[in-house]
């Protein structure tokens, strides 16, 4: 036990005292600027999705152009608030948001610099800021999913606020707390007034409507047969299906333009500081390239926004999604929906 | 020229938090000299000790060593540039380090060291144990590595804290005796605090008594016992029977007769006599009293008698040999010359 | 006179220990300022709505069901442990301490899969009829987790803290006709109470501050109103930030409070502790162990090797480890020790020169360690691109983010870890030694580097493994902060789970829990 316990210590020793004096694989920080990024020539992205996701179609980007890129992966929230704290000293030169409120936040602060239109025109206006400050990348459609070992499409209701009906009671989960979530319910509330949408969710509370930190959480837990139906985003149902090829489940879009229809979108913007703006433009415009977007349909199943681009076979098609009238321009104000929140959760 | 003293402190104050712990206290002791800070515990003894080894900031007064200013207000030599040994009553010993590294911690680098080391702990009778730590000696042989630790680097003076404490009491006559042996052999100047009495005056040349931060006497020990300053100094060091009395002159009325003063006085005086000073014999050869109790100890035995008036008890130390028993009448005399304070000069506490 | 002055010790640490109390209370100065955009009547309307008095009263209700569940598991385990003759105690004390290294947002995600209504061990149960199980979100699923991943902060100290008791004591007790368990109520719990409280004052931080269990739990407590308040006012958020520094304040109170309760012994520590046979109870301690283990270890660690070799039969594709491996130590190495050397001065002015200012300098360590792991990110990102910016502009750096950064941020996050046992391990150092060192002709950096520093060796190394195994989970100050394209095992883990895909998470989970894990073997003193 002694000699064992001198053997692990030293060894762990002599692997910190290695980690620290080896040089790292590709570290490439806190170094003197080099002519090259002194002009400019290289581009800082603050991006609220995961490396996991985009890390790949960043790379290819790199690898196409010439291009040195830095990313700061984080949540989206973070990543909008540091920039905000940052302030005319940010790094960032694009802010990959994963949702339009975060983009929103900052363009009423004014961080945001216009596109240029032929990025802006390659996407349908209903997906991208009217002041034409940010643009939609890929879209993520909020639907119902749900067990089909429990449901049949049949069973589902003609609109999402049917969900607070006593016949749910128990079945239904969410993720209150989730900006995705949160994101719909501003836009139930900028439809339908505060009224309508503190109602809705306090009747989905009243009906024993489960919580879940986000919608893996809800998805995985409607795949275990812990809840029928989930309110959620499109794509993670294929996720969970790619993992566990057999798992019984479905989406369900509503009928009609019904709020429960909401099209949100993982969008980009550049920064108003940065100094790299023509190569943030290219790295936008290649996100809304064909390659990019196929990248995107293939790994995250979400909505390619580029026009004419089609989904994965399996989605119903975007054209055929009547999206509630909503400007996701204005989704952001969110702190009125949290408040909204926080005042029945909290009850 | 005269050679300056070891150390000489004047007029060194220091408080804690408003507490006066030492008062203006001022002594000198001359080189190779040992003396005894004596006092109860909290007297301040302690705080002197430090404030000579720089532990401590003097509030006010100045500590010279072999005449060169250590501390003066509040400029002072650190503690580590004065050239002062001191052996804690806990020892310090370093736990982690065996004893030779313990002795030669003080030491310069190089050959002298293990050589300087070696010596020592021939010196303190410890030979052959090097090698231990300082959890596997005894109490005693853990204070003799103390001793030649701080002895080492050959400091200009040594100081002793408590040193003997912690022993058993079978085991500390002995020491003692080996530590006066061995501070006379290696020549240094010290002092030695302590709240035993036996301890100060057996071992030390001088010494001072201390009472609530102030050195109340100081003077060798035969003097300090025989002629105290103040009554709390002499019932401090020694048993001693108070009487209230009436003097004249040379000598004092008391319950015990007409005594022989030290010093003249007059009026009412309180008498201090020593318990070997009352001798005992039988009815008819002194003052009457009666046995109340007795203490055998081997050495000598404790006597205690009641006087007739029945309100006076008179504590005597006597030869063990006589088989006093209580209820016995006895009769007491006072041998020798007793001292005499102004009544009413308040007892310790 | 040879030399006359002389630079007072406690000067040299205060001015060694200013400055760096000045950056440990700088998320503190950031959320002032930043509060200090609310206006007053706003401020006191919005603290005092129902929903954030509820938010309070969950946080205060969590903290102390956690502080009391993590009492109720490390007392007896430390015991059991220490004072028993339970058999393999020495890998029960393994065991029972390694969920410190499960990083809650790994533990809670892995506790949901393994215990959720429909989890695994539903499935093991469902030959028996069981459809579901009742539901772990909310309170008892957030007080499971915390409790779960945090309880081994009170067992160390516990166990460290009966290791010191004077067994003489004991048997003190024993000897005036006191039964076994009227001695450990009166006289081993009483003398046990400062560890106790040592240990529990970390639970209450770390529940107070941690993020990752309430919100897979769904337990709406202060960091989770924060995180959700941050993206949209940032001076609210920081308003309530601001409670929690309160809410940390009152905690050190009431510990520091409790620890003055508490005597010390006067006796030194004598002779090995007597060890208690358990005999038929023996069982009943080991299903105990066994019980704990298997929840706070077992589970999580099974549910994630399930995840991993079912997304490997998936043809799920692994992406190196290797690199976000080297960059986790390096970090983690350096912040700790860092941490390790910096906590020296605090611990020195808090022992060995107590006063007003000593403590308050040594619990400024406190606040960082109570603070959304975001907050402190985020001050320091406000710190570093405006008024560090001319800084960086002199040295030429292309970015503030830089490893320097990086580190001071976790070391204003857990110095607070360090301090703890090295406090703890100064205490037991008799100042009388380092007199002696002085006295015998040596300088203080001297005495301090043979005589102080080995004999507090091992309080000093177990403080600094603790912060390497917590800079090792560190998520949010590594996320805002690192420097571009360091991505750790932490921020791997996040980037994958966040997107639901756990076979590409478990695989760094599982390196960084074996990782943190052997450096425990710095934290647990060696047995016998």
């Amino acid at each position: 036990m002694r000699k064992l316990r001198q053997f692990v210590a030293i060894a762990l020793l002599t692997a910190a005292v290695l980690s620290v004096v080896l040089p790292l694989p590709n570290q490439n920080s806190g170094h003197l600027l080099t002519a090259a990024e002194a002009q400019g020539s290289t581009l800082t992205i603050y991006s609220g999705r995961s490396e996991d996701l985009v890390g790949p179609a960043i790379e290819q980007f790199e690898a196409d152009t010439g291009i040195a890129v830095e990313v700061r992966y984080g949540s989206t929230s973070n990543l909008a608030l540091t920039i905000l704290e940052e302030g005319a000293n940010t790094e960032a030169d694009v802010f990959f948001a994963q949702d339009a409120g975060a983009l929103g936040l900052l363009a009423k602060d004014g961080a945001l610099a216009p596109l240029p239109s032929y990025i802006l025109d390659s996407v349908e206006p209903r997906f991208r800021s009217a002041d034409g400050l940010w643009v939609g990348i890929t879209g993520r459609a909020r639907v119902i999913t749900y067990n089909t070992e429990a449901l049949a499409e049949a069973d589902l209701p003609a609109s999402l606020l049917d969900f607070t009906d006593p016949a749910w009671q128990g079945r239904v989960g969410f993720a209150p707390t989730n900006a995705s979530f949160l994101s719909h319910l501003t836009a139930l509330r900028v439809a339908e007034g505060d009224d309508a949408a503190r109602a809705f969710v306090q009747g989905l509370l009243d009906n024993g409507a489960r919580q879940y930190e986000n919608n893996s959480a809800a998805v995985a837990a409607v795949a275990a047969g812990e809840i029928d139906a989930a309110l959620v985003n499109h794509y993670y149902m294929y996720r969970v299906l790619a993992e566990t090829p057999g798992a019984s489940l479905a989406s369900y879009y509503f009928p009609g333009d019904d709020i429960g229809n909401l099209v949100n979108v993982a969008g980009a913007a550049i920064v108003t500081s940065s100094d790299a703006k023509p190569l943030a433009q290219q790295f936008i415009a290649y996100l809304l390239s064909r390659t990019a977007q196929t990248y995107f349909v293939e790994e995250t199943y979400e909505y390619p926004l580029l026009l004419g681009m089609d989904a994965d076979p399996r989605l119903k098609p975007l054209a055929e999604i009547e999206t509630p009238d909503v400007d996701l321009s204005d989704l952001d104000d969110l702190e009125a929906t949290l408040d909204l929140l926080d005042e029945v959760l909290n009850s | 020229m005269t050679e300056s003293p070891a150390v000489e402190c004047c007029d060194l104050r220091k408080s804690f938090g408003g507490v006066r712990a030492v008062n203006a206290v001022s002594f000198a002791l001359a080189r190779g000299q040992f003396m005894a800070l004596l006092g109860p515990s909290g007297c301040g003894k302690t705080t002197v000790l430090r404030l000579i080894a720089g532990l401590e900031r003097p509030d006010a007064g100045q500590v010279r060593i072999n005449g060169e200013v250590m501390s003066d207000g509040a400029a002072i030599v650190p503690p580590n540039r004065r050239r002062v040994g001191m052996v804690f009553q806990s020892y310090a010993l370093f736990p982690h380090m065996t004893v030779a590294q313990n002795v030669g911690y003080g030491l310069p680098g190089g050959d002298g060291r293990a050589r300087r080391v070696a010596e020592m702990l021939a010196l303190v009778g410890l030979r052959g144990l090097d090698e231990r730590h300082p959890a596997e000696l005894s109490g005693g042989q853990q204070q003799r590595v103390a001793l030649a630790r701080a002895l080492a680097p050959q400091p200009d003076i040594l100081l002793l804290d408590e040193p003997f404490s912690n022993l058993d009491v079978a085991l500390r006559s002995q020491v003692r005796e080996d530590v006066q042996r061995i501070l006379k052999q290696a020549g240094v100047s010290a002092i030695l605090v302590t709240h035993d009495q036996d301890e100060a005056m057996s071992m030390a040349d001088c010494m001072g008594v201390m009472f609530d931060g102030a050195i109340v006497q100081t003077g060798a020990p035969r003097a300090l016992y025989d002629d105290p300053a103040t009554r709390r100094v002499a019932e401090f060091l020694g048993e001693a029977n108070a009487l209230p009395g009436e003097a004249r002159g040379d000598v004092a009325a008391t319950a015990l007769g007409d005594l022989a003063l030290r010093r003249p006085a007059r009026g009412a005086v309180d008498v201090l006599i020593r318990a070997e000073q009352i001798a005992l014999a039988g009815p008819g050869q002194g003052v009457p009293a009666a046995v109340t109790r007795v203490m055998y100890y081997g050495t000598h035995q404790h006597v205690w008698a009641a006087l007739d008036d029945g309100a006076t008890v008179i504590k005597a130390r006597c030869a063990p040999d006589a088989p006093w028993r209580a209820g016995e009448r006895v009769a007491l005399r006072v041998s020798g010359p007793v001292a005499a304070f102004p009544a009413g000069e308040s007892a310790p506490p | 006179m040879t030399q006359t002055s002389w630079v007072d010790t406690r000067t040299v640490l205060l001015l060694v220990s200013l400055p760096l109390t000045g950056l440990l209370l700088l998320p503190t100065a950031y959320l002032v300022a930043r509060a200090g955009g609310v206006g007053l009547a706003e401020a006191v309307d919005y603290l005092a709505r129902s929903g954030t008095l509820r938010i309070m009263g969950r946080s205060v209700l969590l903290v102390a069901a956690t502080v009391g569940a993590s009492v109720l598991i490390g007392v007896p385990a430390a015991w059991l442990t220490t004072r028993t003759d339970l058999r393999g105690r020495r890998w029960w004390t393994i065991l029972l301490t390694v969920p410190l290294v499960i990083p809650s947002y790994v533990g809670a995600f892995a506790l949901v899969g393994a215990l959720g209504p429909r989890g695994m061990l539903q499935g093991a149960l469902e030959p028996l009829g069981v459809e579901r199980l009742p539901s772990i979100y909310g309170f008892w699923g957030a007080w499971l987790a915390v409790t779960l991943f945090s309880y081994p902060y009170v067992f160390l100290s516990a166990r460290a803290g009966l290791r010191q008791i004077d067994p003489a004591l004991e048997e003190a007790s024993a000897t005036l006709g006191r039964s076994g368990l009227a001695t450990f109520r009166h006289v081993t719990l009483p003398q046990l109470a400062p560890s106790i409280v040592a240990g529990a004052l970390l639970v209450a931080l770390y529940t107070l501050s941690d993020f990752g269990a309430v919100s897979i739990m769904q337990y709406n407590v202060f960091t989770r109103a924060i995180y959700l308040r941050l993206s949209l006012n940032l001076d609210l958020a920081a308003l309530l930030s601001l409670v929690l520094v309160a809410f940390t304040v009152a905690l050190l109170v009431i510990s520091a409070r409790a620890e003055r309760r508490t005597h010390p012994a006067t006796g030194r520590t004598h002779g090995a502790p007597r060890r208690v046979a358990l005999g038929r109870w023996a069982w009943a301690a080991w299903a105990f162990c066994a019980a704990v283990v298997a929840l706070a270890l077992v589970a999580p660690l099974g549910v994630m090797a399930y995840w991993l070799v079912n997304g490997v039969q998936q043809g799920e594709t692994l992406r190196d480890v290797f690199a976000p491996l080297q960059r986790s130590l390096r970090a983690a190495a350096v912040a700790a020790g860092a941490s390790g050397l910096l906590a020296l001065p605090f611990v020195f002015l808090q022992v060995r020169y107590p006063g007003a200012l000593s403590h308050l300098v040594a619990r400024a360590a406190y606040v960082g360690y109570a603070l959304p792991g975001v907050v402190v990110a985020l001050s320091f990102v406000f710190l570093g691109a405006n008024t560090l910016s001319v800084l960086n502009d002199l040295l030429g750096l292309s970015s503030y983010r830089t490893f320097a950064l990086l580190i001071a941020a976790y070391v204003v996050r857990f110095l607070a870890q360090a301090i703890g046992p090295a406090r703890a391990a100064l205490l037991q150092v008799n100042p009388h030694l380092e007199e002696s060192g002085l006295l015998l002709g040596r300088g203080r950096v001297h005495v301090f580097a043979t005589v102080t520093l080995p004999l507090m060796r091992s309080g000093v190394v177990a403080g600094v493994a603790l912060v390497f195994l917590t800079v090792m989970k560190e998520l949010p100050v590594t996320l805002l902060l690192a420097p571009s394209g360091y991505d750790t095992l932490a921020t791997r883990i996040w980037s994958a789970s966040s997107e639901a895909f756990y076979a590409r998470a478990a695989a760094p989970a599982l390196v960084l829990v074996a990782l943190s894990a052997l450096s425990l073997v710095y934290v647990l003193e060696p047995d016998d």
